[in-house]
């Protein structure tokens, strides 16, 4: 589906819990393994800032933190799987396709839904929601002093 | 991946531009080979300096869209304080996102991955009409929009007139 970050698995939760301590997020997003040439390719691709695209291995100390954090906000949002009720809204508008049975959403605070991997790229360039604008971080806050 | 998702998106696009027209403008690929390079033609808005003039542009994608923005340039020559003088349109919601130290320009304002060809060249077509004198592209279009605004009107008219003569 999404152009997205494939490299959202065991490595997520690992920057969660340590978000705070600057040796796990180097564990996680440290220099790659000696064979580089092969893994460079499979890298996600990090965008600290507009226009800027790096790998892994090429981001400051800051840039990973930075981006370690915004994972860790992201993962906090929830998840769900389209099960065809039409209550979620029926078409992802980012990709513009259709959402299908068993595809995995994103729904945020404001709850606007989209596809997982087409939002989660989108989260990681900028904060907010595409549909109403609403800074996602504020929101999250809200839903955090309300519950 | 991320190329099927650009290429499928402007595919779509493509097809309900083609089915639905838009009024003001007319879109479609430069190759028919290549979905990353349309060629726009945006007939001057009603009521505008621009009236009248058929104007060509390129939009040039990238295999990141929707997550990011495409450029756009006019291939026509252009008198507006956003074009710059290559024909390169400087509009906001072309500009990629991310934290705007300086809080120049809202996220609001800027790209998002919901733009289409559509809402790209709506905003183009708003911007003909009412320029944005805070950051001009062109200092010397928006100088001369400002402060000798017949002159500015002159500018214009002869591209309008350079556009009608390139199109036929």
């Amino acid at each position: 589906m999404g152009n997205c970050l494939k490299a959202q698995s065991n490595d997520d939760i690992s920057l969660l819990r340590g978000h705070d301590s600057q040796d796990s997020v180097e564990q996680a997003l440290g220099p790659p393994p000696p064979y580089q040439e092969h893994v460079q390719q499979r890298m996600p691709v990090y965008h600290p800032a507009p226009n800027v695209s790096r790998t892994a291995s090429q981001l400051t100390e800051e840039e990973q933190i930075k981006i370690a954090k915004r994972l860790g906000l992201i993962s906090h949002l929830p998840t769900g799987i389209y099960d065809g009720s039409s209550k979620k809204g029926k078409e992802c508008v980012i990709c513009m396709g259709d959402f299908a049975v068993g595809e995995p959403l994103r729904i945020l605070p404001c709850m606007h839904s989209y596809h997982k991997d087409c939002i989660d790229d989108w989260l990681m360039r900028s904060f907010t929601c595409p549909s109403c604008m609403e800074p996602v971080d504020a929101a999250l806050l809200t839903t955090y002093e309300t519950s | 991946m991320a190329q099927e998702q650009s290429a499928l998106l402007l595919r779509k696009q493509l097809a309900d531009l083609n089915k639905n027209p838009v009024e003001g403008f007319s879109a479609g690929l430069k190759d028919d080979n290549d979905l990353y390079k349309w060629e726009v033609v945006i007939i001057g808005p009603q009521d505008t300096l621009y009236e009248g003039g058929m104007f060509k542009a390129n939009l040039t994608f990238t295999k990141d869209y929707p997550q990011k923005p495409p450029k756009m340039q006019f291939t026509t020559d252009m008198w507006h304080p956003n074009i710059e003088q290559d024909g390169s349109v400087c509009i906001s919601i072309l500009h990629e996102p991310g934290d705007d130290k300086w809080g120049y320009e809202s996220a609001s304002e800027r790209w998002l991955p919901i733009h289409t060809v559509e809402t790209i060249i709506v905003s183009v077509i708003s911007m003909l009409a009412e320029p944005n004198d805070e950051s001009p592209a062109n200092v010397d279009a928006a100088k001369m929009w400002r402060e000798r605004y017949d002159e500015f009107k002159r500018v214009v008219s002869r591209t309008v007139r350079k556009s009608q003569e390139e199109f036929s």
